[in-house]
């Protein structure tokens, strides 16, 4: 997929690379896997309010390391009667399969003929087909690790991974003093796919979007998801979960990009220099049907720019150093008949592109970058319901990062995108969702009207998504 | 920074669990050998996420277990186990968890919970506790619906199969009322108790019933 666009965008600056990369693959969507269903003996709605938002119980069941189970196991013990193997009688397998239609507001242009359109309309099917293996490995051990053949690109590969251990202890007795303490190890491939919160980049809203639709030019490093550092690196974490009420996280992240040179060379984009560090830092209450938690998170990346459009740079010498830091709050209400759910993220990202503006890819030494994203949702008996949210990112212009390209690039030069999401979902059963959804942009790469510079306005994205997602 | 941070965490509540795990052993139950203690452990553990490790649930939708009694809670595990309690939340999430429940198991879980000091009376009047109360003491005789009291005790502390309901959360005890009328949950004796039991009078009950 990233071939065709290649053939007919400029592709000079490697953020607006990225950008198009988010264009055909920013939402890959996992979770809600049935395999966790058949090894817990427990319906969907106990870890999710609707797939893939997570229910208390399903933080818990994540942080517990995906190992609950209450199936048979097939086990084995040494002499020292410690265990060997727990392993599920029923492997932990699950698929999930999306088709969708695509309608943008106006025409997106052809991709090899300069004036023509491509047709208007676009059905994928399937969007995306997922296998998980999600579950236990051995005690305490558990994995979440997605294979996903991707519509667009044609293609099969390696998507979101998050393999984990766990130990739970109760210390202090069980009465009112006592505490629960879960420390946890976690081994993954995307920052905040570990995360249990649904205001984080990795599982946020929304949970599914055209894969053919414009996005923005561009968006903060731990925003960047699929075709930025979302399954293109490797991180090694530790986290404790403490009283059920204080989450606190580290994770060290580098560069694993999938396929081409390796080791990693100058034919590859935006290289971590060293390591990348993320944090997380969150509190929840939880009050009768209710809970509230306030976190904030961020992540520190040094990369090299690598190959730039047709540009190879070594990855050498100076880097661009992004810092991210974010805040998150998220509500839900739990009742037997409704579910109210808000969520509220900002980040905040300064750009020091010391490498970029050496090599001729940005204009500006320091950039800033500010997404703000609100969501509320509400569902009926977790059958029918929607969702109203909103979306902004400003930041600096810069005349070299953003320039003016056909459909995808800034006349104004700058990344300023906002407008609003519309959604309404119907589940005829716990495990599938159809869903109908509305994005409409009132700026979008700066400006509301011609922002391209080729003619096109903000409100010519205004995308109509129509999704049927099954999981089983 | 965020890292020495994190160390001090760890290392902070490290040191609290050295100490206090031995005064969690001591709160626990007997069970025989050190493997079944851990494994009662471990159960309490996975039980406590929705019903509280204290037997005090902070959701609703989950039952306070503090208290409750032992043979009640070790019938109600039975029968997720065997599937013959079949309401809708029994189904979502308790046939799974009881399913690989050994009859052991489930006899230290009952004596666990039901060893756990319940939670101390919300109190509080209204109409509808009042109207609740005298309910529950004196039934209701035109309807020939009998006095709660002479099945779950004066004080709603419950006896043997027949459950605690001082201080459960009302709405899981309207659920309960409205699965069993509807047969959704199968109890002999209930279906016949309850059959004339109006909406508004369950939910007079079951206020005076969570102030206990």
């Amino acid at each position: 997929m990233m071939t065709r666009i290649r053939r007919s965008w400029s592709c000079r600056m490697f953020l607006q690379l990225i950008g198009l990369a988010l264009c055909v693959g920013v939402t890959t969507p996992g979770w809600a896997v049935p395999s966790f269903a058949r090894q817990t003996g427990m319906a969907c709605a106990a870890c999710h309010t609707v797939f893939p938002e997570l229910t208390p119980f399903g933080r818990e069941f994540k942080l517990n390391g995906y190992v609950l189970d209450n199936i048979k196991q097939v086990t084995g013990i040494d002499t020292a009667d410690r265990q060997t193997l727990a392993l599920n009688t029923l492997p932990p397998i699950s698929l999930m399969a999306q088709i969708s239609y695509t309608h943008t507001k106006s025409a997106l242009p052809d991709t090899a003929i300069s004036g023509a359109v491509a047709k208007d309309g676009d059905l994928l099917f399937p969007q995306q087909v997922s296998l998980f293996y999600a579950g236990k490995i051995a005690d305490g051990l558990g994995a979440f690790i997605q294979l996903t053949y991707d519509g667009v690109g044609d293609s099969f590969g390696f998507d979101n991974t998050d393999i984990r251990y766990a130990h739970h202890w109760l210390f202090g007795g069980s009465n009112d003093n006592g505490h629960s303490l879960i420390v946890g190890v976690t081994l993954n491939n995307n920052p905040t796919v570990q995360d249990v919160w649904n205001t984080t980049p990795a599982w946020g809203v929304p949970f599914s979007a055209s894969s053919v639709a414009p996005s923005a030019i561009t968006s903060a490093k731990i925003d960047s998801g699929a075709g930025g550092f979302g399954q293109n690196v490797g991180g090694l974490g530790a986290y404790l979960w403490l009283d059920d009420h204080f989450y606190a996280e580290i994770t060290d992240y580098t560069s694993a990009i999938r396929g081409g040179a390796h080791p990693l060379d100058s034919t590859q984009s935006n290289v971590v220099s060293g390591s990348a560090p993320y944090w997380r830092l969150a509190y929840e209450q939880r009050w009768d049907r209710n809970s509230l938690s306030v976190g904030a998170f961020g992540l520190n990346a040094s990369l090299h720019p690598g190959l730039v459009g047709t540009t190879n740079t070594a990855l050498s010498g100076v880097t661009d150093k992004f810092r991210d830091i974010a805040g998150d709050v998220q509500y839900q209400f739990i009742g037997e008949d409704h579910l109210v759910t808000g969520l509220a993220t900002y980040i905040h990202e300064r750009q020091t592109l010391n490498a970029s503006v050496l090599d001729g890819f940005a204009a500006n030494l320091h950039n800033s970058l500010k997404t703000l994203k609100l969501t509320g949702e509400y569902y009926y008996q977790r059958k029918i319901g929607g969702t109203v949210g909103y979306f902004s990112t400003t930041g600096t212009t810069d005349g070299v990062l953003y320039a003016p390209a056909p459909l995808t690039g800034s006349a104004s030069n700058g990344p300023d995108t906002n407008g609003y999401l519309l959604e309404v979902n119907y589940l005829p059963w716990l495990n599938t969702k159809l869903q109908a959804q509305y994005i409409g942009y009132e700026k979008f790469n700066g400006q509301k009207t011609n922002y391209d510079g080729s003619g096109r306005n903000a409100s010519a994205n205004n995308t109509m998504y129509l999704l049927v997602w099954l999981n089983f | 920074m965020m890292k020495s941070n994190f160390a001090v965490a760890v290392a902070m509540t490290a040191s609290v669990w050295v100490g206090g795990i031995a005064r969690g052993a001591e709160a626990a139950p007997d069970p025989a050998t050190d493997s079944e203690k851990a494994a009662l452990r471990k159960t309490v553990q996975t039980c406590g996420t929705c019903h509280g490790v204290n037997g005090r649930s902070v959701s609703p939708t989950f039952p306070n277990l503090a208290a409750q009694q032992a043979p009640y809670i070790e019938l109600q595990l039975k029968a997720f186990k065997d599937q013959s309690r079949a309401d809708p939340d029994a189904q979502a999430y308790m046939w799974g968890m009881a399913a690989q429940l050994s009859d052991a198991t489930i006899a230290a879980l009952a004596g666990y919970f039901a060893a756990q000091p319940a939670a101390p009376a919300r109190g509080g009047t209204s109409v509808l506790i009042d109207q609740g109360k005298n309910l529950f003491e004196e039934g209701v005789p035109a309807r020939q619906i009998p006095p709660c009291a002479s099945c779950h005790g004066a004080h709603a502390e419950g006896l043997a199969n027949f459950p605690r309901l001082a201080g459960q959360h009302a709405p899981y005890l309207l659920k309960q009322l409205l699965v069993i009328q509807s047969v959704l949950r199968t109890a002999p004796v209930m279906h016949g108790v309850i059959k004339d039991l109006t909406k508004d009078q369950m939910q007079a009950v079951v206020a005076y019933l969570a102030s206990l």
